[in-house]
């Protein structure tokens, strides 16, 4: 019965995101055609500025991406090429745009990665303490400094924690080394400071929602049962109350993974010169490369939905009352 | 007495008439100076004087009658949140920020004042070395520089003095922030509450649409329109305002939902009230308090985004904003870390006090609720 | 007379609140003998779900305290154990039954889970012996197809079923001691013959020894072999509940028992107690009563009751019965 309603509620909510990630597509295509500039003209005043003639490039373009037929063309050429999995031509980087993409969403995957490990375990234990030791001093140093990482802006503390570490204790390297095997030590050292960037405001907000979270259900009635029944304490708050703050706390931390992470991924990539997708979209921006700005974000967006989408389904495992119809 | 009520009932109608009047004609005369402005004469006002014009029209007409139609309840609120001293702590650093902002750029020097004799100052109290290269001796020599008190912040490498430029800074971040929230406020509320109110397809459309706009990364976004167009303040600001507005849809859109069907929402639509009416006067005065506490909380998102866009390099070249000091601090870490340091400082305080002023206001307003 | 099993002695729990202390529990002596089951009865307020939890310790602190007293189980006073004694105790000594099953069970796991967590600790069983043990508990209180029900969450019983599980669950430690907080006050009334019969039940299959706590004097004559009548935190009255209910001596007693609907009565006016339940803040002077009372005289108004021993096992509070002799 279960499996039937879950199994249309998936196709439903596939549709949609396509719908929805289709939407943004266009929206991004559209808003890139018509905005002031053309996607060749850096690209042909860096060739004219090298003394090259433009008129032959002019024409290889043209002939390639159609940049001169009207909007409706080229974006059914769009669709169809992305149909067949194509992205477009990276202009600034002479790569294809898959390419691009398959070499460096790595380098942006893994420090969200460790981040929100790192924000989530730490984030949550400290607010578990936090609650079940309510108004003690613990609880009021935990709060207090939750505070704090929410509101430290997080590329001043990247800035702050290069200015310490890295140019005064020259603890850290300045700069990020892609030479290194990613599953090395030695990245894993070069990523702490990124991590601890990206995943302090995170850690902070997901301490507060975990403490708010667990006091809520350590009033309910169920853990004076659970108490009652003589269990160790240790089961009641860890297995009883946690298991139903649990749920509040999955669509906080998947949301955050959504929205809040691609922005400040994509700061802290360019803060400490990694070259994930942040990087190679903001640099595609100042190089006039549309083809890569529109890829990343419609990737992104379809991403976003994608969590969105696993984390109602997961609430459906972690919460036998929840039904979408 | 049916007379009489009928007058009154009448005066009021012509009051609300004239008052809709001249919203509109002020509104039609901004407008007309505006388009003045950019095809005839030129720019005498930026973009941003109009759009504060506006804000502050819209609000002079709808705003101070919300607020003064629920001064009870506001007043009420009020009494609970300044029992919280954090956010009333948040409150008073606010309001000096504020004043920081209007009449502290009289008591500083010129923040775009360039004077190479100075340069590298570090902040009063500090010491630092540097090497410089003496063309009398043909060396380099190492010499001790002291922060003076004639500039107590200290000055970036061109000799600007960091103190007058971060009090310049403090107006753009609270206009980006007050203006941008503003904005995206007032979408927010018309489009959670026509969603909510007017329901089935309308709502069903509204928030389709704010499914897409909350699925854009909007940094990406934001990043790409302010490149396209050009680095323009009164841009950024619309920008911001124009997608920032999702969240609060969604907040007052389920808040409203269980408003719409209430007694006294009923009631009026039977006495025949037009649904611009209800929604001005019976379901946005409902909502105002969870309004307000958006409105705190969303305030240091924007201020952090408009300076996370100044950082890389994209902020209003015409104004030194904090974000914009800070990038110029980063660049040049290893010998004026204070650039750096200072403006970072100022924003972590301004947004550590918007949020525990939300956060008291929160508390005072619904405990239990998880904005 | 049979020994007792659970003696509590001047036993008083207040919650420290913003408005003021709350003397919830305020003074009270009761003992529980072996294999009875002794009813606590009063209307909503009085103090009674405090009294259980305070057995348990499971008084919600802060606000709540237990200020002094002495709760004896056997010869081991269960204020002074420390933590870990007392959890060995909750549930395999003493276990209860909460009054709303909905919201005491926890929502996201499966009743079977819930069931057998007590079960489990026990280091001796198995998994396949404590699913035994909980389809056997589960049978024990008339669950219909118990095999099928363990993997059920709360939500898809019916609230009958649901009291069902929680009355199972309470015996899974197979304790001495149960205390019934309540468990046919959120049932429909068919299904609350069917509580008070598993009850009657397992007083005489088990042996044990229940503390039924109940706001409806009507279910007392069913269950209960002796009872005990709170009003403001404190006791008023004890008796058996025939003579209680046949011969109520305190003015109190007197008017629950008035404000029964009457069967024989075919359209009688239903009876109630004039006045409202006291604050517990500012309790009223002398006897807690004597603003609702309308037998009150003077000395009422200054002077708390002591306990009068009517009869044989019979103890009021009330100074009606102040003259010896009478």
């Amino acid at each position: 019965m279960k499996k039937t309603w879950l199994r249309d509620y998936i196709i439903k909510r596939l549709l949609y995101a396509i719908f929805i990630a289709w939407a943004v597509l266009t929206v991004t295509f559209v808003m890139v055609r018509v905005g002031p500039t053309s996607p060749a003209d850096k690209y042909l005043s860096n060739l004219a500025a090298q003394g090259q003639d433009t008129s032959q490039v002019m024409a290889a373009i043209e002939a390639r991406y159609g940049v001169d037929r009207p909007i409706y063309e080229q974006y059914l050429n769009y669709i169809t090429n992305l149909g067949r999995g194509d992205w477009g031509w990276s202009l600034s980087t002479s790569m294809s745009v898959m390419e691009l993409i398959k070499a460096h969403w790595i380098y942006s995957f893994q420090l969200i990665f460790l981040s929100s490990i790192f924000a989530a375990i730490i984030g949550i234990l400290i607010g578990i303490y936090s609650a079940v030791r309510q108004y003690s001093k613990t609880d009021y140093i935990a709060t207090f400094f939750s505070f704090i990482g929410i509101s430290i802006p997080n590329f001043w503390l990247g800035v702050m924690l290069i200015l310490l570490f890295s140019v005064n204790l020259g603890l850290f390297k300045t700069y990020y080394d892609t030479s290194l095997s990613l599953l090395s030590l030695a990245n894993l050292k070069q990523l702490i400071l990124p991590v601890i960037t990206l995943g302090t405001g995170m850690l902070a907000g997901y301490t507060r929602y975990t403490r708010s979270a667990m006091l809520e259900n350590l009033r309910k009635d169920f853990v004076k049962t659970a108490r009652a029944k003589g269990l160790p304490e240790r089961t009641v708050i860890g297995k009883h109350v946690f298991r139903n703050a649990v749920l509040p706390l999955v669509t906080i931390i998947m949301f955050d993974l959504g929205s809040i992470v691609f922005g400040g991924a994509y700061l802290t990539e360019i803060i400490f010169g990694i070259p994930g997708l942040g990087q190679i979209s903001f640099n595609a921006i100042f190089a006039d490369d549309y083809a890569v700005v529109v890829a990343v974000t419609v990737i992104s967006a379809f991403l976003i939905l994608m969590i969105n989408l696993i984390t109602d389904i997961t609430y459906t495992y972690l919460d036998p009352r929840i039904r979408y119809d | 007495m049916t007379n009489r009520l009928k007058s009154t009932r009448s005066i009021t109608r012509k009051v609300d008439r004239v008052k809709n009047l001249a919203f509109i004609i002020a509104m039609v005369l901004l407008v007309t100076t505006l388009l003045l402005d950019i095809f005839v004469i030129e720019m005498i006002f930026d973009l941003l004087t109009y759009l504060y014009i506006a804000l502050g029209l819209l609000f002079v007409r709808y705003g101070i009658p919300l607020l003064y139609a629920s001064r009870r309840l506001i007043q009420y609120y009020w009494q609970r949140a300044i029992k919280n001293k954090l956010a009333v702590g948040g409150l008073v650093f606010i309001l000096l920020l504020i004043l920081l902002a209007f009449i502290g750029p009289l008591f500083t020097v010129d923040p775009t004042a360039v004077n190479f004799d100075e340069k590298n100052l570090p902040p009063l109290g500090f010491t630092i070395e540097e090497s410089v290269y003496k063309i009398e001796t043909k060396q380099f020599i190492t010499s001790r520089i002291t922060g003076t008190s004639e500039h107590p912040l200290g000055t970036d490498d061109k000799g600007r003095d960091l103190l007058a430029m971060i009090v310049s800074g403090t107006r753009v971040s609270l206009q980006v922030g007050l203006f941008a929230t503003g904005i995206a406020i007032i979408l927010g509320t018309l489009i959670g509450v026509s969603a909510a109110y007017l329901g089935g397809k309308t709502d069903n459309i509204l928030m389709r649409f704010t499914d897409i706009m909350m699925t854009f990364p909007f940094f990406l976004l934001l990043v790409f329109i302010v490149f396209i167009f050009g680095p323009n303040l009164a841009l950024i600001v619309i920008v911001i305002g124009l997608t920032g507005w999702t969240g609060t849809a969604r907040l007052i859109r389920s808040e409203s939902l269980s408003l719409r069907t209430r007694e006294f929402v009923m009631a009026s639509k039977a006495l025949g009230a037009s649904d611009r009416r209800i929604i001005l006067s019976h379901l946005i005065p409902n909502v105002i308090s969870l309004i307000i506490v958006i409105a705190t909380l969303s305030i240091p998102g924007v201020i952090l985004a408009e300076a996370a866009l100044s950082f890389i390099g994209l902020g209003d070249p015409s104004v030194a904003s904090w974000g914009m000091i800070l990038k110029a601090g980063q660049q040049n870490l290893d010998t004026t870390w204070w650039v750096a340091v200072a403006p970072g400082i100022m924003l972590f305080l301004t947004v550590l006090a918007f949020n525990f002023l939300g956060d008291g206001l929160r508390d005072a307003f619904d405990p239990r609720s998880n904005i | 007379m049979t020994e007792a099993i659970l003696r509590i002695r001047n036993l008083r729990t207040y919650f420290f609140t913003r408005r003021g202390i709350v003397k919830a529990v305020d003074g009270i002596d009761f003992d529980l003998r072996k294999s009875e089951c002794l009813c606590l009865v009063g209307e909503s307020g009085c103090g009674k779900t405090v009294t259980a939890l305070s057995i348990l310790n499971l008084v919600d602190s802060p606000p709540g305290r237990v200020v002094s007293g002495e709760i004896y189980y056997d010869s081991l006073n269960l204020l002074k154990c420390p933590p870990d004694q007392i959890r060995r105790i909750r549930g395999k000594e003493i276990a209860m039954v909460f009054q709303d099953a909905q919201s005491a069970l926890n929502p996201v796991f499966t009743i079977g889970d819930q069931i057998a967590e007590q079960v489990k600790l026990r280091p001796e069983v198995n998994q396949r012996e404590a699913k035994e043990q909980v389809i056997n508990l589960l049978k024990e209180v008339g669950m219909p197809i118990p095999e099928k029900m363990i993997g059920y969450y709360p939500h898809q019983l019916s609230g009958g079923m649901r009291q069902r599980a929680m009355i199972a669950m309470s015996l899974s430690g197979d304790p001495q001691i149960l205390i019934a907080d309540e468990p046919t006050t959120a049932v429909d009334v068919t299904v609350k013959g069917q509580i008070l019969d598993i009850f009657s039940q397992l007083k005489s299959t088990r042996q044990m020894s229940l503390l039924f706590i109940t706001h409806e004097l009507g279910i007392v004559s069913e269950i209960g072999d002796r009872i005990m009548v709170m009003y403001g935190g404190k006791i008023v009255e004890t008796a058996t509940v025939s003579e209680l209910l046949n011969n109520p001596k305190h003015p109190y007693t007197i008017s629950l028992i008035k404000c029964l609907p009457d069967i024989t009565q075919v359209m009688g006016r239903l009876e109630s107690i004039p006045g409202t339940v006291p604050s517990l803040i500012n309790p009223p002077s002398g006897c807690l009563f004597h603003p609702r009372c309308d037998k009150a005289m003077a000395v009422c108004s200054k002077e708390e009751p002591p306990p009068f021993i009517v009869a044989e096992g019979r103890t009021v509070f009330c100074h009606l019965y102040s003259r010896p002799e009478r």
